[in-house]
């Protein structure tokens, strides 16, 4: 046997490259300056390729990890040779080691290169849109048609929102993130994670894989803050733990084979991961001991009770509705004064709820949301007001621009035909 | 059995727009269909070849550099194959999965043999 071929037993663990993607990104950026994250970007696609030439053919080395780092280093050095990049390159009085010594990458090294890109992609003068992205790009190494079709969007589009967000993002110094800045903007941070979370997480037929796989990313990126000394306090991070643990719990059970989408009512509940669940308990416990009320602890508080419930009906409908009575105290979010019409027609009935909504209207915009006639609609249906319903269902589908949203909605339409009066008769 | 060399041809590089993940992916489809073919006593050698490199040749008396060809097209990797005939190699080429992901093309060439000789 040809000796190249020898060591191609060897597998990789599932996401290497994009995982490894996002953190030699982070750490190469740190020697070039936060000018040139981009420049980095090219240095570590090329790590990569060269990587996958190698390893086709001759299999997965002993340590992939050392292979690639020596392969970015090598890479970075000719760079930084070439001039360019010297000033920001001398313009070091940071802690980081030396390059040429650097390697192999501490844990320490990229764990805290990791946090300052995180920190700098969610900076204030980013726009939420590009954060996100950036995020995406920068971090969890995904492509930018990988971006575009987990979020049901164009790679232009997406590429607007990079170009912008680097633009941004060049102003912003990596080397000036410290321990104070870190818990200033914790918040911010974690308001992107969940954000990037929910993108995930919205229920659709498309494009399962590759959305479950951001769910996973957020998670993951709120992992790294968990295993962070600097971020002091954790519960609000604990909090948000234990509701995207909570919820990616039920991520495989929300579509039916033949494609449907299924709300709570209809999913099998034996489907439900129980060591997600598990661990978001885990957090959740942690969140109780310290006796602090957030968003984040209430709406994980929520989920874990829908977790907890043995059957749709079995669930405790009164007590999610004092904790969304809690959410709304906390923040006047017409929102979650939407989200609290849905648990008040589990408590008080469909005509109670349509009540609550019509006043909600009344008092707030939501009325030019989708999901408002969405919801409408879902409550006339539960009280056989067919015709009601769909006037509200064609409100939505109005309302809505996305793709996955107008198809979700021809199908309630389609679905409602049969109780219709019949044109003809 | 007879040998084949596989020249393994594509322009620029078709692997350079794949994610990160695709390229895990390939790595691990291109990876296990070689690690097939060994193991079944099939594929002598699989190398790919730097996208660099120099062309000599022999003109008026001298060796100069060059010509270039003209197209995009590189030979990015070989493969050296067993194979019982033609048909055979064909087969084999057709199966490699990286044909699934760009433009890639596989030259299939008999080694000669001449009897009594090799």
């Amino acid at each position: 046997m040809d000796e190249s071929l020898e060591n191609s037993g060897n597998t990789l663990t599932s996401h290497f490259f994009r995982t490894e993607y996002g953190k030699l990104v982070a750490v190469i950026s740190r020697y070039l300056g936060n000018h040139h994250v981009e420049t980095a970007e090219d240095i570590v696609q090329e790590t990569m390729l060269r990587a996958t030439s190698h390893w086709e053919m001759n299999g997965v080395p002993d340590n992939p990890k050392a292979w690639l780092y020596t392969t970015a280093k090598n890479l970075s050095l000719n760079t930084i040779k070439r001039g360019k990049y010297q000033r920001d390159y001398a313009a070091k009085n940071s802690l980081k080691p030396n390059l040429e010594s650097a390697v192999p990458f501490s844990e320490e090294l990229i764990a805290d290169s990791q946090l300052r890109m995180m920190f700098c992609c969610c900076h204030p003068s980013v726009s939420e849109n590009s954060q996100i992205a950036l995020v995406l790009k920068i971090l969890s190494g995904f492509s930018i048609q990988e971006i575009a079709h987990a979020f049901f969007s164009n790679t232009e589009t997406i590429n607007k929102r990079l170009v912008r967000g680097r633009k941004q993002l060049r102003q912003v110094s990596l080397e000036l993130v410290n321990e104070k800045v870190i818990n200033q903007r914790l918040d911010a941070v974690l308001k992107t994670i969940y954000l990037l979370f929910n993108e995930g997480y919205f229920p659709s037929s498309k494009n399962e894989i590759i959305r479950f796989d951001l769910c996973l990313e957020a998670i993951r990126l709120a992992q790294l803050l968990q295993e962070s000394k600097s971020v002091q306090l954790k519960t609000d991070l604990h909090s948000l733990l234990a509701l995207m643990y909570f919820n990616v719990s039920r991520f495989n059970s929300r579509v039916s084979k033949d494609g449907k989408v299924l709300d709570l009512k209809e999913q099998d509940r034996s489907l439900w991961d129980e060591n997600s669940i598990q661990t978001g308990m885990q957090y959740l416990e942690e969140v109780t001991q310290s006796h602090k009320i957030s968003k984040y602890a209430l709406l994980a508080t929520i989920s874990a009770h829908h977790c907890a419930a043995p059957t749709y009906e079995q669930t405790k409908w009164n007590d999610i509705l004092g904790l969304y009575d809690q959410l709304l105290s906390l923040e006047q979010s017409p929102i979650v004064a939407l989200n609290r019409a849905v648990v008040l027609s589990e408590v008080e009935g469909a005509t109670k709820a349509i009540e609550a909504l019509e006043v909600l209207a009344s008092q707030s915009d939501i009325g030019q949301y989708y999901m408002y006639p969405f919801t409408l609609g879902e409550l006339y249906k539960r009280n056989q007001e067919w015709d009601k319903a769909l006037e509200a269902y064609q409100n939505a589908q109005r309302l809505t621009a996305n793709p996955r949203d107008k198809e979700l909605l021809s199908k309630k339409i389609q679905d409602l035909v049969p109780n219709l009066p019949s044109q003809l008769s | 059995m007879r040998e084949f060399l596989l020249l393994i041809r594509s322009e620029e590089s078709p692997k350079a727009n794949l994610s990160p993940e695709q390229m895990q992916q390939h790595i691990e489809k291109v990876g296990g269909y070689l690690q097939r073919l060994t193991e079944e006593g099939k594929m002598k050698s699989a190398q790919p070849l730097e996208m660099e490199g120099t062309m000599l040749s022999y003109q008026n008396g001298k060796i100069i550099d060059g010509p270039y060809n003209e197209t995009k097209e590189i030979i990015s990797g070989y493969y050296h194959l067993l194979a019982n005939d033609m048909e055979e190699a064909v087969a084999i080429a057709k199966q490699d999965p990286r044909f699934e992901e760009g433009i890639w093309r596989v030259e299939v060439r008999p080694i000669k043999r001449v009897e009594g000789i090799n």
